[in-house]
């Protein structure tokens, strides 16, 4: 019963008209962002972070998770329409959903993605109700030593995930953690590579790192070459899929429900990673596997429901431990952080508001998007034709607004395009930025539990041994990292990178 | 054109930064790993990046003769993003003196020309259009305090 009070709580609060107007804003940036390709849901989160600070936190925060999860929504039309992902949990959509608008069927395809994505949107918030409770009371039960291998789990798990290169995954992930120290100490006060400059003191801020990583440096690149999409000239009819479309739907759907939930939720996983194991699931599980590729509708809905669903999953970590198990749901721990708030064990007994209105707010999003996203296709269509020569000063010109409004400073500002500078480098020596800036969010939990373990166990390593959970997390990094460093399973990694 | 790979450049730049990052987080008390001192990370993170960056650096020097080694320069296409690049650390230079008005639009007549040059009323009338309409959004509205240099309103 009082999971029930805690709903209708919820709903008090999501239904406030304001909560209700930023989270139909969000949703419909989301899909513009998703529509969009050159900008993905972490450029678009940094880039608004800075306009959510004079927001109350349950509102900032239903906005940015609209972007998140209306981002979802809004990269399967562009996969369908223009076999251009706008995002990158939507490229294995564009393998059927582009097959199926070739032949006519990309009503059926948009249709499936968006009642997909719903279904799995509204089974995502009921495993974040039914899992964050028992998780926020058992993670009391957490202590520095199972912090830190839990966060070098989650990191050694993106390093895993990243393109190319083990090594340079590694380097990208240590240097966030070096970037991250640069400031007073927590612990003992002194001042680390500040130069001697007072806006250093509180350390670099996440949102111009992320921006000039993530925002400026896909602009600079994308200007290298003029890219042109052609949109496919096809009757747009039959949005809501027929039976027999249903019928080999409805089991992709729930099973990518269930398994981007659960890969939402490992620190490293996320949505990306649930779309493409969704497809490669469902054709291992076809009758008919040559289907795939060639317009198999279940290639749509699978993935699609996986991506939607594990945004919802993504929350269950950061709400209970205070750990983002992807870059989004890093940035949110830094508006949260911007507010006052450490998400934690604690958290949603102490901001219930927060928890339970944004929780409730996903699941209104998930209506609007629902709504809102097919009748609008026609519209999402239009915005495609937008040129890049106007798209780019206006992405640019954002950055540079977001960055300066965090402190008022033009330092920020330059840390901006520095970034920005180096995310365009990096790209060009092939380096990811990713592990870069998880590691930069995770630096000051990871440094403070390594430190409170090293003094409780008097500088013995064995304390991560000695508890289940550090233990646990401990040898599984290390078998990640010794994995990928075998051929075998690098060279899977990189066949699964190719087809990203 | 530059004939070292661009592992070995990027491999030899993170060894220099590395040796910088020890050298700077020695400043402050480093500790020991009974009682970590404020310096004990970064240093430590630092000598393991100098360390991964070494094996870059090896990595690409056995690699010599086997693969064909890209030139740094020849497969970067600078011009473009150069000029937005420095348009956007001329535009941090000036914001604050000249104001977000008068900076902005300047910065967007840059960057509307970048891909192809607009009749000149359209590339002006864009930049005036982009310029007021994020000025009321973000000054008037959001509330966010942008510099109002020589011009005061």
């Amino acid at each position: 019963m009082e999971i029930l009070q805690n709903i209708s709580y919820g709903f008090s609060i999501g239904l406030q008209p304001t909560h209700l107007l930023f989270c139909f804003i969000g949703c419909l940036l989301g899909t513009l962002i998703g529509v969009l390709p050159g900008i993905g849901p972490v450029g678009a989160i940094s880039m608004l972070l800075p306009a959510t600070f004079h927001m109350s936190p349950t509102a900032a925060i239903i906005m940015l998770a609209g972007i998140y999860y209306g981002s979802m929504y809004g990269g399967s039309t562009t996969s369908i329409l223009v076999n251009i992902p706008g995002e990158a949990a939507s490229v294995v959509t564009c393998l059927d959903g582009y097959e199926m608008a070739k032949q006519g069927r990309a009503g059926p395809a948009l249709g499936i993605a968006a009642f997909g994505s719903f279904v799995a949107g509204t089974l995502g918030l009921i495993g974040l109700m039914l899992f964050s409770v028992p998780l926020a009371a058992l993670a009391l039960k957490v202590g520095y030593p199972d912090y830190f291998a839990i966060l070098l789990l989650g990191m050694t798990m993106i390093i895993y995930m990243t393109q190319g290169s083990i090594l340079k995954g590694i380097m990208m992930g240590v240097l966030g953690v070096i970037l991250s120290s640069v400031g007073i100490d927590p612990v003992l006060g002194f001042a680390r590579m500040t130069f001697n400059r007072v806006e250093l003191a509180d350390g670099f801020s996440v949102v111009p790192i992320a921006m000039g990583l993530f925002g400026v440096s896909e602009v600079l690149l994308n200007i290298e070459t003029s890219f042109r999409h052609e949109i496919l000239k096809t009757n747009i009819k039959d949005l809501f899929p027929g039976r027999s479309d249903w019928n080999r739907a409805k089991g992709p759907i729930l099973r990518g429900s269930l398994l981007g939930f659960v890969l939402g939720i490992l620190p490293g996983g996320g949505p990306v990673i649930a779309s493409f194991v969704s497809y490669g699931m469902e054709k291992r599980f076809s009758k008919e596997p040559e289907r795939f590729g060639k317009g198999a509708i279940e290639g749509v809905a699978g993935p699609e429901a996986a991506n939607n669903s594990a945004t919802s999953g993504a929350f269950v970590p950061l709400f209970t431990l205070g750990i983002p198990a992807n870059l989004v749901m890093a940035l949110l721990l830094g508006a949260l952080v911007v507010h006052g708030m450490r998400p934690g064990p604690f958290f949603i007994n102490e901001h219930p508001d927060i928890f339970w209105g944004v929780l409730s707010s996903m699941y209104l999003g998930n209506l609007m998007l629902l709504i809102l996203n097919l009748p609008l296709v026609p519209l999402w269509v239009q915005v495609l034709k937008i040129p890049y020569r106007i798209l780019f000063p206006l992405i640019l010109l954002f950055c540079l607004i977001g960055a300066y409004a965090i402190n008022n400073s033009i330092f920020d500002v330059v840390v901006m395009i520095t970034f920005g500078l180096t995310g365009y480098l990096f790209k060009k020596f092939n380096f990811e930025g990713a592990p870069l800036i998880l590691a930069f969010v995770l630096g000051p939990i990871l440094e403070l539990s390594l430190r409170q373990s090293l003094i409780i166990s008097k500088g013995s390593f064995l304390i991560f041994f000695k508890r289940p959970i550090s233990a646990f997390a401990v040898i599984l990094a290390c078998a990640i990292i010794a994995a990928s460093f075998l051929p075998r399973f690098r060279k899977q990694g990189q066949n699964r990178q190719e087809m990203a | 054109m530059l004939r070292i790979s661009s592992d070995l450049a990027s491999g030899l730049f993170w060894l220099a930064l590395s040796v910088f990052i020890c050298i700077k987080s020695a400043e402050v008390e480093i500790g020991s790993i009974r009682s970590p001192g404020s310096g004990f990370l970064p240093f430590w993170a630092g000598v393991l990046f100098g360390m991964l960056a070494m094996v870059l650096v090896l990595k690409s020097l056995i690699k010599k003769g086997i693969n064909e080694r890209p030139p740094i320069i020849g497969n970067v296409k600078w011009n473009r993003a150069l000029v937005v690049l420095g348009s956007l650390y001329a535009y941090a230079i000036l914001l604050q003196k000249i104001g977000y008005l008068l900076a902005t639009f300047g910065l967007m007549i840059l960057l509307f020309c970048v891909l192809e040059r607009p009749k000149w009323w359209v590339g002006i009338a864009s930049s005036l259009l982009t310029v007021s309409l994020t000025y009321l959004i973000f000054y008037k509205w959001l509330g966010v305090q942008l510099p109002k240099g020589i011009l005061t309103f």
